[in-house]
């Protein structure tokens, strides 16, 4: 009984000592606001429109006039950073089993309205400029070991177990300059090893960090809540393609090419103020 | 220390031990179900911080380990390439891993003894964290041929292992990653510290003098790559088995030509318990791995630079005898009786 006197007083004391703490911090911080990310899927200057699986519609053509359609698009964006002159952001990275403690990484699916729209709360208030983005899953979300929600396999996260990492950019669609029509354009693998022998290259890390500038002062406050829309042009990814030649990427050399294309394939279309 | 003073001694440990209050008791089997950091041993490089061991996370892990319920038509469970009494490498009889409907695998299941340690598995090193390693086994088609969202249906279905997953991890439903981490918490704890060797190396136990030799044969022939107190560099070789490859090892993890024919460096640790030897289970004794060493070692393009000069190593018969007496002393009784991991609870 007395042990328990003492837990107990050493609880309170502990609260109270933790409560200074929240208030301290709660002080120095500025006023918060909230910041919506959209992500619109394009080819080119028309809207992405998934097709069923099988279908023979071909709605878009690539570079090279190869007629294709698209059934599956998703992506993770993670390591969201807005910057300005004078206050910068950056969301609260972390990998865990529980699902409810996964932050800082998003699965934005095509087929999955929901998962378009990010929000960012508690971003300090003031004049933000720009905005950086990883696309993929880098070193530190992989090497923390298993994790949920949206990093969990079961759930519908695409995994290589063979060369363990996360498909950063997934691109699958039907094309009519194939027999099997199928095409999977499988984007991973995120660690560069250069032999130091002067060999070629072993692994290739095609997670991609993008800037973008937003073009205007985007404000946020607690009562201001700006809308950032990013345009990913499918197109802009598959660049040259040439489905006959590159019909199924699956690993992280041949998938290279396409991740180069990544940088270029982001732009902000417009913020919502 | 005379009889009397030693009673006295076990009568005071005895009257505090009575003493200590029931969760200070549970305190103490909690600690024969935390990971241990051999002194000698590298750091572990398992992120224990986000995992960390606990007896009900262990016990489960065991069953799950034990259980063929992973396995697409509950044949095959991962203890059953994995066994405690081959330091949990797969049985003699099975020198490539046999997986549902009899699915032969295409290479030898190695020991998953001393895991804790390492930063890459596999024989090809394909995967990074340890907690990643059962997807493989999980979704291969020639090991257990599931989807992994099949097996986390059935634990969901199954009161038990819910119950189970409720108690190790305060979970209401069962998800791969907290499944994943029941069995790397089973896996990290197969440490094996304790072989004649170890007991050497801290001073505790002595080698016979041709154990002693072969532990500096051992040293400088076979040394370059079955380093420090592991015996491995964990880098990946190709240690000269054929003039054209077939398995391309680590190069279908690299894509790269120079890696055809590589495999990791495996540890040493328990080798006279886990025959036969090499990726395709080849060798049945050690005596005929030495021999390769000595006279059978092929040339291809990405043979090591290691084994090129000469072709292999140069060793008397005495020599190889003395270096399997010491290989000997990898040997660690402990863990292959360690009531831990007996699967019977």
């Amino acid at each position: 009984m007395k042990l328990f006197k003492q837990y107990i007083l050493l609880i309170s004391a502990l609260a109270l000592f933790v409560a200074c703490e929240d208030g301290n911090e709660e002080t120095e911080l500025k006023s918060r606001g909230s910041v919506a990310i959209e992500f619109d899927n394009m080819v080119g200057t028309s809207q992405v429109n998934l097709s069923d699986e099988g279908s023979s519609d071909y709605s878009y053509t690539t570079s090279g006039s190869q007629p294709f359609n698209l059934t599956r698009v998703q992506y993770y964006i993670s390591n969201i950073i807005l910057t300005g002159p004078e206050v910068s952001y950056e969301d609260e990275l972390n990998v865990s089993a529980n699902a409810d403690e996964v932050t800082g990484y998003y699965f934005i699916q095509e087929s999955d309205n929901a998962t378009k729209l990010i929000s960012l709360n508690r971003v300090p208030e003031g004049v933000y400029t720009q905005i950086t983005f990883t696309l993929g899953i880098d070193e530190s979300g992989v090497q923390e070991g298993a994790a949920g929600g949206i990093l969990d396999p079961a759930n519908g996260a695409p995994f290589w177990n063979w060369n363990a990492g996360y498909i950063g950019m997934t691109i699958e669609g039907r094309t009519s300059v194939l027999e099997e029509n199928a095409f999977a354009i499988h984007v991973g693998g995120w660690k560069d090893v250069v032999p130091e022998d002067g060999s070629a290259q072993k692994f290739y890390n095609n997670v991609k960090t993008i800037t973008l500038n937003l073009d205007v002062d985007m404000k946020v406050s607690e009562t201001l809540e700006p809308e950032v829309h990013i345009v990913t042009d499918i197109q802009k990814i598959l660049g040259e393609v040439d489905f006959t030649v590159t019909p199924q990427v699956h690993s992280p050399a041949v998938g290279r090419t396409f991740a180069e294309n990544l940088t270029g394939a982001f732009v902000v279309g417009h913020v919502h103020q | 220390m005379c009889i009397s003073n030693l009673k006295k001694q076990l009568s005071y440990w005895g009257l505090l031990l009575f003493i200590l209050s029931c969760s200070e008791r549970d305190v103490e089997v909690e600690e024969a179900y935390s990971f241990q950091q051999p002194v000698h041993f590298p750091a572990a490089t398992y992120t224990l911080d986000n995992n960390p061991v606990s007896k009900k996370g262990f016990l489960l892990g065991k069953k799950l380990f034990n259980d063929p319920i992973l396995s697409r038509d509950g044949s095959v469970s991962c203890s059953s390439c994995h066994l405690q009494a081959t330091a949990f490498a797969d049985s003699r009889q099975h020198p490539l891993s046999i997986g549902v409907d009899n699915r032969k695998g295409v290479r030898n299941a190695p020991s998953l003894a001393n895991l804790a340690f390492i930063k890459e598995f596999f024989w090809d090193g394909g995967v990074t964290h340890l907690d990643f390693t059962p997807l493989n086994a999980i979704e291969a088609s020639f090991e257990m041929d599931e989807k992994v969202e099949n097996v986390i249906g059935r634990l969901n279905a199954n009161e038990e292992y819910q119950q189970l997953f409720r108690k190790a991890f305060g979970i209401e439903e069962v998800t791969t990653p907290y499944m994943l981490h029941a069995l790397s918490q089973f896996m990290v704890m197969m440490v094996s510290d304790n072989s004649r060797y170890d007991q050497y190396l801290l001073g505790t136990g002595e080698l016979t003098p041709d154990e002693l030799h072969g532990l500096e044969l051992f040293e400088s022939k076979c040394g370059a790559c079955h380093s420090g107190v592991l015996q491995s560099d964990f880098s990946y070789r190709n240690n000269g088995l054929d003039e054209n490859p077939i398995d391309s090892g680590r190069t279908r993890i690299t894509e790269n030509r120079s890696d055809w024919g590589k495999f990791r460096v495996p540890s040493l640790r328990n080798i006279a318990l886990t025959a036969p030897y090499m990726h395709d289970a080849r060798f049945e004794t050690l005596d005929e791995v030495l021999i390769h060493y000595r006279e059978g070692i092929q040339y291809s393009e990405t043979l090591d630079p290691l084994l090129e000069k000469s072709l292999g190593i140069t060793m008397t018969d005495e020599e190889q005898e003395q270096i399997i007496q010491f290989l000997k002393t990898l040997t660690d009784r402990e863990l292959i009786s360690d009531s831990r991991f007996f699967t019977t609870q």
